[in-house]
C-alpha cells in the first residue's frame, strides 16, 4: 500500500516539474516576441516611459502605417523575396540533378565530390567575403539581384544537395528499374517517379532555403550596399543603428519580418523537422 | 560514417546495371559542383593568393605582419573564442535538457515543442534588434523587471558594461540557438528503443539514473554532429553581435568575423582583410579538425 501511494506521490511531483519547467521554456521563448508586439504599438512617449507599461494605454496602429508607407521597407521586402524566392529556385533545381546522381549512381571520384559538398557546409562564411566581393564586382553583380543569388548557393545548394540525397536514398530503387523497362528514359525516371516521391524532401529544402536567404545578414551586408538592392535584415539594422532608434519603428518592421518566416515554418513545421533531423539520427 | 558503408554497394550495383554507364552519375552531378568550385573553391583559392601580395601584385608577408601585430586582433580571436565556447555549453545543456522535458508524454506537447523551435527559426537581426530594445539601459525591460522587486538596486548598462556585454550576448545567442540543439537531440531520443527504459525500470533505475546510463549514450552520436554544427555556425556568427554591439564598447565585444569585415569595407584593405581570413580560417580548419579526430575516438575509449 505505501509503496503505491509513494509511487503516486513521485508520479504527482514529476507532473508538477514537467508542468514548470514547460511554461518557463514557453516564456523565455515567447516573451521576447510578445514584448515586441506590444512595443510596436506603443506610441513613442509610452515607449520611453519609466516604469516601462505591460500594456498599451493608447494601442496604436501608427508604427506599422510608418513602416508601411513612408519607409524603405517595403521595397526591401521585395528584394527580400526576389533574392530568396531566385535563390532557393535555382538552388533546388542545381540540388534535384546532383542528388538523384549522388544516390543512384556510383562513379569515380564520388567520395571525394560528396565529401567537398560537406565542407561547402562547413566552409567559415566571413573568410570568403573577401574575394567573393572581388569576383562579384569584377562580375559587375555588386548590388545587383543576380550577385545576392549567386552568392547564396554558398549556403543553400550544399545542404540541400545533402538533405535531398538522403531522402532519395530511402527510395526503393525497384520502382525505378520497373519504369526503365517499360521504356522510361533516366530523365523520366527522375522526373516521373524519383522526384514526386521526393515531394516531402523537396518542401523541406524549400522551406529550409528559403528561411535561411531571408534571414542571412553578412553578405547582404557586404555585396548590397545599395539601396535599390537591400534586403529587409540590412533595413532593418539601418533602422536600429540611427542616432535616435525609433523602437516602435524598428519593432513594427521587426514584426512584418518575423511574420512570412513564422508562417512558412508553422504550415511546414512537421516536414521540415523531419527533413532537418533525418541526416542527423541515420547518421 | 564509415563503418554503415557496406550495406550500400550491392544496391548501387544493381542500379548501374538498370540504370546504364557508371559515369552518367557525373553528368548529373556536374552543374551543381560547377557552382560549388566557383563559388567555394575559388575564392578559397583566390583568398590564399590575396593575402601573399600586396596592392600592386608584388609577393610580399607584410600583410600577416600588419595583421598580426596590433594587440585588437588577438583580442577579438580571444573574444571569439570565448564566445562560441561559452555559448555552446549552455546551448548543448540547456537545449538536452529541453529535449529531455519535450519528450515526456503531458497535455500540450506539440504546441510547447513548436514554440520551443520559434527563437531558431526567427531571422538573427530580429533577435539582436529585440534583445537590444529589451536590454536597454533606462528604457528596457529587464532592467526594469530587476530593479522593480530589488534585485538590482540600480540599472544597468548591459551593453556598455565591459563585464557584462559578452556575457549578455552569450545569452542571447544561447537563447537563439538551444532550440536546435533541442529538436535534434529530441529527435535521438525517439529513436531510442523503449526496451532500454523498460530494461532499466527492471532494474529499479530511477530517472536521473535512467539519463545517465541510458540517454545521454545513446544521444551521443547527435550530441557531436550537432556540437560540430554549433562550433561552425559559432566560428561564423556576425548577426548578433553587428547589429547589437557592432564590437563595442572598446572592441570588448569584437571578434574576428567582425575584424575581417571593417577590415575590408570599412579600412578597404582588401589584402590584409585576406590575410586574416586565411589565418581564421587555419584556424577554424584546425578546430574542427580537432574536434572530428577527439570526439569519435573518446566515444569509442567510453564503451
Amino acid at each position: 500500500m505505501s509503496a503505491v501511494a509513494g509511487e503516486r506521490k513521485q508520479r504527482a511531483t514529476a507532473h508538477i516539474v514537467v508542468a514548470i519547467a514547460s511554461i518557463v521554456l514557453v516564456l523565455v521563448c515567447l516573451f521576447p516576441f510578445a514584448w515586441m508586439a506590444v512595443s510596436s504599438i506603443k506610441k513613442l512617449p509610452e515607449l520611453f516611459t519609466v516604469p516601462p507599461h505591460w500594456l498599451p494605454e493608447e494601442p496604436t496602429l501608427a508604427n506599422y502605417w510608418t513602416v508601411l508607407f513612408s519607409s524603405n521597407i517595403p521595397h526591401y521586402f521585395l528584394n527580400s523575396v526576389i533574392i530568396s524566392v531566385g535563390a532557393t529556385a535555382l538552388a533546388l533545381i542545381l540540388a534535384v540533378f546532383a542528388a538523384y546522381g549522388f544516390a543512384r549512381f556510383e562513379f569515380q571520384g564520388k567520395a571525394f565530390l560528396q565529401s567537398f559538398v560537406l565542407v561547402g557546409q562547413l566552409l567559415p562564411t566571413a573568410a570568403i567575403i573577401v574575394p567573393l566581393f572581388i569576383t562579384l564586382r569584377y562580375l559587375h553583380l555588386i548590388n545587383t539581384y543576380w550577385g545576392l543569388i549567386l552568392v547564396y548557393m554558398i549556403i543553400t545548394l550544399p545542404l540541400s544537395v545533402w538533405m535531398l540525397t538522403s531522402y532519395m536514398r530511402g527510395i526503393p530503387v525497384e520502382l525505378e528499374e520497373a519504369a526503365t523497362i517499360d521504356g522510361a528514359s533516366r530523365l523520366g525516371v527522375l522526373f516521373r517517379i524519383t522526384l514526386p516521391l521526393s515531394m516531402p524532401g523537396v518542401v523541406a529544402v524549400v522551406v529550409y532555403s528559403f528561411v535561411t536567404c531571408w534571414n542571412e545578414f553578412v553578405f547582404a551586408l557586404c555585396f548590397a550596399q545599395d539601396a535599390s538592392v537591400k534586403t529587409l535584415p540590412i533595413g532593418l539594422s539601418e533602422f536600429s543603428t540611427e542616432f535616435n532608434t525609433d523602437w516602435g519603428g524598428v519593432m513594427a518592421a521587426s514584426m512584418v519580418m518575423t511574420l512570412p518566416v513564422a508562417f512558412l515554418f508553422l504550415a511546414f513545421q512537421r516536414l521540415f523537422v523531419g527533413g532537418l533531423t533525418a541526416g542527423a539520427t541515420k547518421g | 560514417m564509415a563503418r554503415q558503408r557496406p550495406s550500400v554497394p550491392r544496391r548501387m550495383e544493381r542500379t548501374e546495371e538498370a540504370m546504364g554507364r557508371p559515369s552518367v552519375g557525373l553528368y548529373f552531378i556536374l552543374p551543381a559542383m560547377i557552382v560549388l568550385a566557383m563559388l567555394i573553391a575559388y575564392p578559397v583559392v583566390y583568398t590564399g593568393y590575396l593575402s601573399a601580395v600586396d596592392v600592386h601584385g608584388h609577393l610580399t608577408g607584410k600583410n600577416y605582419l600588419n595583421v598580426l601585430r596590433p594587440a585588437v586582433t588577438r583580442q577579438a580571436f580571444f573574444n571569439l573564442i570565448y564566445y562560441v565556447g561559452g555559448s555552446i555549453v549552455f546551448q548543448v545543456i540547456l537545449g538536452t535538457l529541453a529535449a529531455i522535458l519535450l519528450n515526456q508524454k503531458f497535455w500540450g506537447r506539440s504546441v510547447v515543442r513548436s514554440i520551443t523551435l520559434i527563437p531558431w527559426v526567427v531571422p538573427g537581426i530580429v533577435a539582436a534588434t529585440t534583445w537590444a530594445w529589451m536590454f536597454h539601459t533606462e528604457f528596457g525591460i529587464i532592467n526594469y523587471m530587476l530593479t522593480g522587486p530589488g534585485l538590482l538596486k540600480a540599472p544597468i548598462g548591459w551593453l556598455t558594461d565591459r563585464n557584462t556585454v559578452m556575457p549578455v550576448l552569450i545569452a542571447i545567442n544561447v537563447w537563439k540557438l538551444f532550440p536546435f540543439v533541442a529538436i535534434m537531440v529530441l529527435a535521438g531520443l525517439q529513436a531510442i528503443p523503449a526496451d532500454l527504459y523498460e530494461a532499466a525500470k527492471i532494474d529499479g533505475a530511477g530517472f536521473w539514473e535512467e539519463v545517465w546510463y541510458i540517454t545521454l549514450p545513446q544521444v551521443r552520436p547527435v550530441l557531436v554532429a550537432v556540437t560540430l554544427l554549433l562550433v561552425i555556425w559559432g566560428l561564423n556568427a556576425i548577426t548578433l553581435i553587428y547589429a547589437i554591439t557592432g564590437g563595442g564598447p572598446a572592441n570588448l565585444s569584437l571578434i574576428t568575423p567582425i575584424q575581417i569585415y571593417q577590415l575590408a569595407f570599412q579600412s578597404f584593405q582588401f589584402n590584409e582583410a585576406a590575410a586574416l581570413s586565411v589565418l581564421f580560417f587555419l584556424v577554424a580548419a584546425i578546430i574542427v579538425a580537432i574536434y572530428i579526430k577527439v570526439i569519435p575516438s573518446n566515444a569509442e575509449a567510453a564503451k
